[in-house]
């Protein structure tokens, strides 16, 4: 490299490091030290919520798909439910970063639940009345049991019953892991409560 | 002057008793052990230093970026994911498989899980600790199977007390003959489900359901507190409630003064005098700059885990020994061992109405039902030699598998299950054919060459985890589970993570590696005083055997420094 250039590019050099944010002392310990960026303190509970957000993987159709169904899945109630606690968000920054298989696998479930949607209503999901919304995840979310009269049992596989579950173990897991799911289970925010104490009913009478 | 000065502080200019390689679970005591007894000790770990400050175990999963599901693990450990321990917390503290590679002969897979940081594995084991009796270290004699322990219980139980009162384990004595007692801190308690279980269990079957033995801290002891119940110690335990290394033997060995450590020093190799037929040292790269240095020693003692010590002596060969160092009995490399995992029931106490409660205290410990196959009182199984014993535990849990959505489904969650499940660890029998071997084109990051290993479960332990199985199911129904599923599967080797054999002791210096003392036959100050000695595995989660096998091995090995004949 030429004496010039090495003089401009450490100009730009110092340039970027003028705009980028400055690293926390987490950051810029994480590297050489080899922690994982939970191990050098690094909190990312506020990252999802951070505005201007945009999908890293979805779609805008596939997005609005999951913002409603995940709040159809676990709605808001007496307390918040999956819409609020950003599950879609999290969905998105998950399958971004997974193979191309399991994202394969989530869009087949997602797009499994627009075709029979289409089958039926001849409408997109998102589109549905709510009324239609419901009948059509009622009739995936519980498993096809055996025809009763014939003895034999139903040889095909459940696939709506299969992708329903696919989607909604990903937003059951996105939501009881996000502070608003640890609020739902009733969890204090303490780490410690006191000794184990087991069992306290007389021998031979438990419940 | 000065340049006399820099040669007495350089580490690597002298001259030490001994060396260690390892700070794990065994290593830190052989550190502590020598150092303690006046020996100028060096002890060499592959890994970084590790802090409390890197301790998670109190941060909620909402704070990682993943939640649990970092990329970075599918990416750099491929392998070490299939461990339960590994995790978008801790990732860091196991190896980067891309850089630790091994092979496996098709059809044989076999999963290595292991941390290269001080303490090794130490760091997150899940701390159950149960001593072997002679119904293990005495069971060829007993069942015409292999080959007995050249040492009995008599010979370790001093060993054992020695550790236990250190380590601090908490149990509860049972006077089992499969289990010896020990020497227990205050018990953890039981949960309902599980006192029901035990109960059930004794009328039905007659066999023992005790609370998992476990070197967890049940009251303050030696400097360390008592445990606060919150549950993941896999993380790192701010208290040090939990035994580690680092925060122990390691601490003390530094302490004494004597004991000089080297971190990011990852041994390549054993170095001869091959005129005197004497270990000289040994030879390691540094993991960060990838310089070769040596380090200079009176007695080689090997602490790197089973697997990895034998590496070392593979990698060590010399004219003298051209099948790998102290390895003129062929042996070395042979028997490797793992305990047969993947025998189970789960189920529901339908009975039980209660609720999950997120803020009950988290008992880091389960139950443990000591092996009742082929035992004196229970004579000879049919279908199989050796036994199982069960590990597992009942309670309430939220029931995130509930059916249904919507507002039911949030309400069932919280209704929860009182769920009840038991897993088998089985004896893995040691057989010749079961190994490792240097794979001559495979090389680590540090251009050392790798393991091939190469180990499948026998027909032996695919009945034992039949019979865990079914037998399993039976006790979950006799405390009145409902819905029980049986697991029925036997996992791939290295699932138990508790690898052993590979240069086993013996009298026998022909069929042996070691002498009961962990010393090589060939080689007399040459030891390897990690799980590769073991000559069985019994069925018993084996570290507790481990550190006092190793502590036992240093008493020798002092008592010959001082009469200077290593
Ligand atoms: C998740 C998990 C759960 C477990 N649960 C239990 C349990 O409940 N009960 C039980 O008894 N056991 C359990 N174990 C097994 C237990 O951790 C091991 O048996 C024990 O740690 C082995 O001790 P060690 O000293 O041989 O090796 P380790 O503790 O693994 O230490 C080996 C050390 O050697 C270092 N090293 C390796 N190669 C080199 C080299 N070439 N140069 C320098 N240093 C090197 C490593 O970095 C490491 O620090 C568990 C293990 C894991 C991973
Ligand atoms: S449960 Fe106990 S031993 Fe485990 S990390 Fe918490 S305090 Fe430490």
């Amino acid at each position: 490299m030429k004496r010039r250039e090495m003089i401009r590019a450490s100009l730009f050099a110092g340039a970027a490091a003028a705009v980028r944010p400055p690293l926390s002392a987490a950051q810029s310990t994480a590297m050489p030290s080899e922690l994982t960026p939970a191990q050098s303190g690094v909190d990312a509970s506020k990252d999802l919520s951070a505005p201007g957000w945009k999908p890293l993987f979805l779609d805008e159709h596939q997005n609005e798909t999951l913002i409603i169904l995940s709040d159809l899945i676990i709605p808001a109630t007496d307390t918040p439910g999956a819409k609020e606690a950003l599950v879609n968000r999290y969905i998105d920054l998950v399958l971004a970063a997974e193979s191309s298989e399991a994202q394969r696998s989530f869009l087949n479930s997602l797009g499994y639940l627009d075709g029979e949607s289409i089958r039926r209503y001849r409408a997109a999901f998102r589109y549905l009345k709510r009324e239609e919304q419901d009948d059509l995840l009622h009739a995936l979310a519980y498993p096809r049991t055996a025809s009763g009269w014939s003895g034999e049992a139903d040889a095909t596989p459940d696939l709506g019953h299969a992708h329903f579950e696919a989607l909604k173990q990903r937003i059951a897991t996105a939501y009881y892991n996000s502070q608003i799911g640890t609020k739902e289970l009733g969890w204090d925010g303490a780490f410690a409560h006191g000794p184990y104490e087991g069992c306290t009913h007389p021998e031979g009478n438990h419940k | 002057m000065s340049n006399y000065l820099f040669l007495v502080e350089d580490p690597l200019q002298q001259t030490y008793d001994a060396i260690v390689v390892g700070s794990g679970a065994t290593g830190g005591w052989a550190a502590k052990q020598l150092a303690e007894a006046g020996l100028k000790v060096a002890l060499l770990e592959a890994g970084r230093a590790v802090t409390p400050k890197e301790f998670t175990e109190h941060m909620p999963a909402y704070k990682l970026k993943y939640r649990d599901h970092s990329p970075e693990i599918v990416r750099t450990r491929p392998i070490q994911k299939q461990c339960y321990a590994c995790m978008e917390y801790n990732y860091e503290w196991f190896v980067n498989d891309l850089e630790n590679p091994y092979s496996t002969p098709a059809g044989k897979p076999f999963t290595w899980q292991r941390l290269r940081i001080l303490g090794g594995r130490s760091m997150v084991w899940g701390r159950q600790s149960y001593r072997m009796s002679d119904n293990d270290l005495k069971a060829a004699s007993r069942d015409g199977y292999g080959d007995d322990w050249p040492l009995s219980y008599a010979d370790l139980a001093p060993y054992y007390d020695i550790v236990e009162n250190y380590v601090g384990i908490s149990g509860a004595a049972e006077g089992n003959e499969m289990l010896p007692d020990g020497k227990f801190l205050p018990p953890m308690k039981m949960s309902c489900g599980e006192i029901r279980l035990r109960e059930r269990v004794k009328a039905k079957f007659g066999y023992t359901v005790t609370i998992g033995r476990t070197a967890i801290l049940t009251q303050n002891h030696k400097g360390r507190l008592q445990c606060h119940y919150c549950g993941p110690c896999e993380r790192g335990c701010s208290t040090f409630s939990y035994f580690s290394s680092p925060f122990t033997t390691v601490k003390d060995a530094l302490a004494s003064g004597n004991c000089t450590l080297i971190t990011n020093a990852v041994v390549s190799q054993v170095n001869m005098d091959n005129a005197q037929n004497k270990a000289s040292g040994v030879t390691y790269v540094d993991r960060l700059t990838r310089q070769v240095k040596e380090v200079r020693g009176k007695t080689v003692i090997l602490c790197a885990q089973a697997l990895e010590s034998t590496r070392i002596l593979l990698n060590s060969s010399t004219r003298e020994y051209p099948s790998g160092l102290a390895n003129s009995s062929g042996a070395l490399g042979h028997y490797l061992m793992d305990h047969v995992v993947g025998g189970g029931a789960s189920g529901r106490l339908a009975d039980f109405k209660v609720l999950p409660d997120a803020n009950e205290p988290a008992r880091p410990n389960g139950i443990y039902i000591p092996r009742f196959r082929n035992t004196p009182t229970s004579g000879k199984h049919p279908r199989f030699i050796r036994g199982y014993g069960f590990q597992g535990g009942a309670g309430a849990d939220f029931n995130f598998d509930a059916e249904g959505y919507g507002a039911s489904f949030k309400k069932a969650v919280k209704e929860g299950v009182y769920s009840i499940s038991m897993g088998a660890f089985g004896e893995s029998l040691a057989r010749w054919d079961n190994y490792c071997e240097i794979d001559r084109g495979l090389k680590d990051a540090w251009g050392i060459p790798a393991l091939r290993i190469s180990m499948t479960h026998g027909d032996n332990e695919h009945a034992l985890m039949e019979d865990a199985s079914a037998t399993a199911a039976e006790m979950l129904e006799a405390a009145g589970a409902k819905d029980i599923k049986v697991q029925a599967n036997v996992e791939m080797p290295g699932m138990a993570i508790h690898e052993l054999g590979t240069a086993r002791m013996g009298t026998d210096p022909k069929k042996s590696v070691l002498n009961p003392y962990n010393q090589a036959h060939d080689v007399k100050n040459l030891f390897v005083m990690d799980g590769a000695s073991f000559v069985s595995s019994a069925c018993q989660n084996p570290t507790l055997s481990m550190m006092a096998i190793t502590v036992r091995a240093c008493d020798h090995l002092i008592d010959r420094f001082h009469k200077t004949d290593v």
